[in-house]
């Protein structure tokens, strides 16, 4: 009898362990995919696998965190302006739904001070000076949560890229920004191995722009 | 033994998750349109897939028993159906999901109704563009102006509405009346609003046959929505050739504080633009606005907007009716404060509630004459909204207006004409969308006056049908009452108020990028005031004998799509309208009415000059006068209207900071139009009446400003 006990509470165990097991695997397969995904459909293929890990895992942000990103690079992607916006909305529900699992999570924000650069492209005359704001304050919470985060960083410096130099932006006030977030990128290391580790490339790749840009 | 059961539990467990049950399918809307990119999946586990660029869906399940199969896709309701796994090996589905409300926009009453929006996804403008049209010069009424509808009256400067007269447009601020939006205004020459559009998210302007929210205005109404709490801290500074600005937001948590400043003159401007008026005082103003947010709880939103003005003018004006000139000296101060708080109650109540006070005195010396005319308005609000069901709204609220009136004329004597109104009024109004489609609106307004004497009810109705994706008709009806203007009830005040009743049929095509609307209307007045001469002071020389109909079809067109970094819109009206009012003798076209008006607004923006430019183009075609010496009533007309105004904004660095230079150029053109004639009293020996044309204040305008972000 005793040993049945044990046995069974070994079975038990087993299968608790299998099942954190299969959130792991089922993360690390999934977010492996996220990254070497190009089009839309693949991109969409990739979220739904993340959501329907967060309809399991209600207690954990990260699906969700993933599933929001996908659509936020979705819409990079999509032309059309009512698309876009959908997928956006897609992608801030998503969000909030993280959000109300960890408010206190820089990543979240990060990724929330990321989406919102996509919302202005549609209509920047119009939603640049409503969203500008916004994403400045999400970018300022992600970074009071973790001065570390690299991501908040290479945004930081991409914003500035972008901006025209009238506007305080431009190649040379990028560079030490983008020298800066490298730096963090070098020194980061993820909490965990399914947490957000994205953007060392991208900063790469932007930091050479920078520095092909020819010298007004 | 008891290990081996174990072991042998264990692998028929395993073995029990091999024998797995094929799930295939399609996923497709109603219309058998395939989704492609759905998410099929077993609740509350991994199990699942993607459907396929032509909906098709297939994937592996080890689970066992009765499971749930859901379907979701963006924009559907998501679809749910339990499966028994353990009865067969493979299923094959064809899943039809349902739109849901999120994807088409679901329909909108909007008869009548422009709204420019900077929180709505797809509007026909927003305050950018409003703030950007260089025929408005800044000002949010001159740029509603170029919207159809909208009568060109280049001498007035207010907002006059299908066949109607400028008091019939009545202004409020976050629901809250504004019984003085314009600055003081001189003899023939146009005034303009004294709320700068950067302080408001969005205006609502109906053109008629708006709610029952919204009472005492004949034609139109123009609701603007200030600000919410701001998130960002900044500062601004300005330099114009018509004087200095200056701007700065501080921000707290849950909290905002803007203000801003202005000291405005135009005597550097009128030397630079030839003036077609003797001033003798050149126009001066200071101005400051105050604007306090705060977020209380979850949902409630407490507004605090205050505003001064101080201004005057002088001009030598010949007074062509007495053939004398009169040197008009005007001085006027303003005060507006509107406290405005909102808050949901539960989670299917809202209430909104304002306080609003204002406070207005103009000052008009005349030679040795002086005219001194003070209003004073407050206003108190209650209005509740309550969320029945999803299909169901319902509005109900009252007000209470107290307005004191006092004009005290030095004339070779002294008189005062002092009047004082009650007014207090409620409303109801239900909301119920029968469909997605199909959307109805009844509404109530019950009005008293205690200076009128009066108490008037109106129903008002609008609906709304979706036909397509984008498109919609609308119909909206309903009768309006507005006590008449002060000018007369200082002499009478025992007239009743004017009545108008509005029909209004619209269809509209709206995307983000198109607008295409046409709306019909026809319009009747009822009571209109009518005096037997102007100015008379016995109350006996005025009744409520008047009436006027007007019928028309405006049109607007605007897309933003086709060309390039570009923007452009059209509005056009046709109107018909006849008055019989005042001291008219007979129905006729009044002097202010354009049969034909048009609009034509272009903004693009020039990258590689990283310039914003806008012209907008208006015509007008000509309006009647009265001409004492033909035969005949309203026996003349104007020639036609013309302008072409342009604007730049450049964007560069001062010092570092981000400024913004800004190129306005009124009537390019130079086109010097006659908008109508003032005749003398009088004839002269030969017996003809001598005349005098009404001209703009000057024949081209520019102005120029230099903004520095701090």
């Amino acid at each position: 009898m005793k040993k049945l006990i044990v046995s069974l509470a070994l079975v038990s165990l087993f299968s608790i362990c299998f099942a954190n097991e299969t959130y792991q695997t089922a993360m690390n397969q999934s977010i492996e995919k996220l990254f070497q995904v190009k089009s839309i459909p693949e991109y969409i293929e990739v979220a739904n696998r993340f959501e329907r890990i967060s309809n399991i895992e209600k207690t954990e942000w990260l699906p969700l965190y993933y599933s929001a990103f996908a659509y936020v690079m979705i819409s990079f992607q999509e032309s059309e302006n009512v698309k876009k916006d959908n997928y956006l909305d897609q992608a801030q529900k998503y969000l909030d739904r993280a959000m109300a699992i960890d408010p206190n999570e820089s990543e979240l924000h990060l990724l929330q001070g990321f989406l919102y650069p996509s919302r202005m492209t549609v209509d920047p005359m119009n939603r640049g000076m409503a969203l500008m704001p916004e994403m400045n304050k999400s970018l300022d919470k992600a970074l009071e949560l973790n001065p570390d985060n690299p991501r908040v960083y290479y945004l930081r410096a991409t914003m500035t890229f972008h901006t025209p130099q009238e506007y305080g932006g431009g190649a040379s006030k990028a560079l030490p920004l983008f020298l800066l977030a490298e730096e963090k990128f070098s020194i980061f290391k993820p909490k965990t191995a399914i947490s957000p580790n994205w953007g060392k490339e991208m900063n790469e790749s932007e930091l050479k722009k920078v520095q092909e840009t020819p010298k007004e | 033994m008891k290990i081996f059961i174990m072991f042998f539990s264990l692998q028929l467990m395993l073995s029990g998750a091999f024998a797995q049950v094929q799930i295939s399918g399609k996923v497709t809307d109603q219309g058998k349109m395939p989704l492609s990119g759905a998410n099929v999946f077993f609740h509350g586990t991994y199990d699942g897939a993607t459907a396929d660029s032509l909906g098709r869906f297939k994937f592996k399940t080890s689970l066992k028993g009765i499971q749930k199969l859901t379907a979701s896709f963006i924009g559907y309701k998501p679809f749910q159906r339990k499966l028994n796994l353990d009865s067969l090996n493979s299923f094959i589905l064809n899943i039809v999901l349902e739109e849901s409300g999120e994807q088409i926009d679901e329909v909108v009453i909007n008869a009548g109704a422009f709204e420019a929006s900077d929180e709505k996804k797809a509007v026909i403008l927003r305050m950018f563009d409003v703030a950007t049209t260089p025929s408005a010069q800044g000002d949010i009424f001159g740029a509603l102006g170029s919207l159809p509808g909208v009568q060109k009256v280049g001498e007035d400067g207010r907002v006059f509405v299908r066949g109607g007269e400028a008091y019939e447009t009545k202004t409020y601020m976050d629901g809250m009346q504004v019984s003085t939006p314009f600055l003081s205004k001189m003899p023939d020459m146009p005034t303009r609003g004294r709320f700068s559009p950067l302080l408001f998210s969005g205006t609502l302007f109906s053109t008629g046959a708006y709610s029952a929210e919204y009472g005492q205005a004949l034609s139109s109404i123009v609701d603007m929505k200030t600000n919410g709490v701001e998130m960002e801290e900044k500062s601004s500074i300005s330099i114009m050739t018509v004087g200095v600005m200056g701007s700065t937001i501080k921000c707290w948590k849950n909290a905002s504080l803007s203000l801003s400043g202005d000291y405005v003159t135009s005597g550097l401007s009128n030397t630079i633009n030839k003036q077609q008026v003797d001033w003798i005082k050149s126009p001066f103003g200071v101005d400051g606005t105050v604007m306090y947010r705060l977020k209380t709880g979850k949902t409630g939103l407490y507004k605090f907007f205050g505003a001064f003005n101080n201004s005057s003018s002088g001009l030598n004006y010949p007074n062509t009716q007495t053939g004398i000139n009169h040197d008009i000296l005007a001085n006027s101060g303003n005060v507006f404060l509107n406290n405005t708080w909102s808050s949901m109650i539960g989670e299917k109540w809202m209430m909104k509630s304002g306080v609003v006070l204002n406070y207005d005195r103009q000052k008009f010396d005349i030679d040795q004459d002086q005219m001194v005319t003070t209003k004073r308005m407050t206003q108190c609000k209650l209005d509740f909204h309550h969320f029945l069901n999803d299909q169901t709204e319902l509005k109900l609220g009252g007000d209470w207006v107290n307005y004191a009136y006092e004009q005290n004329i030095r004339m070779g004597g002294n008189y005062s004409l002092p009047f004082t109104n009650n007014e207090l009024s409620g409303f109801g109004e239900i909301e119920y969308k029968l469909t997605k489609k199909l959307a109805t609106r009844f509404g109530a307004r019950l009005e008293n006056s205690t200076l009128l004497k009066e108490t008037t009810l109106v129903p008002r109705f609008s609906g709304a049908y979706k036909t397509g994706n984008h498109s919609q008709v609308s119909l909206a009806c309903g009768q309006f009452y507005q006590n008449p203007e002060d000018d007369y009830l200082k002499f009478a005040p025992r007239l009743n108020p004017e009545k108008a009743s509005h029909a209004v049929m619209t269809w509209q095509y709206l995307t983000e990028q198109k607008t295409f609307r046409v709306e019909a209307y026809r319009k009747k007045y009822y009571n209109l005031v009518k005096y037997t001469k102007p100015l008379t002071t016995n109350p006996l020389d005025y009744s409520n004998t008047g009436n006027g109909h007007a019928e028309g079809i405006d049109f607007f067109w605007r897309d933003k799509e086709t060309f390039k970094l570009t923007d452009y819109w059209i509005s056009y009206s046709w109107i018909n309208a006849r008055r019989n009012y005042r001291d008219f003798p007979k129905a006729a076209i009044p002097t202010y009415l354009s049969e034909h008006n048009l609009s034509l607004v272009y903004k693009r923006f020039f990258e590689p000059l990283r310039t914003f430019a806008s012209v907008t183009y208006s015509f007008a075609s000509s309006r009647p006068y009265h001409d004492p010496n033909l035969s005949g009533f309203m026996n003349a007309k104007t020639t036609a209207y013309n302008d072409i105004s342009l604007s730049l904004t450049y964007l560069m660095q001062i010092f570092g900071k981000q400024s913004v230079l800004h190129l306005m150029v009124n009537n390019l053109a130079g086109f010097d139009t006659v908008y109508g004639y003032n005749f003398s009293n009088t004839p002269d020996a030969a017996g003809h009446y001598e005349s005098t044309p009404i001209k703009s204040p000057y024949v081209r305008q520019i102005i120029f400003l230099v903004s520095i972000m701090l």
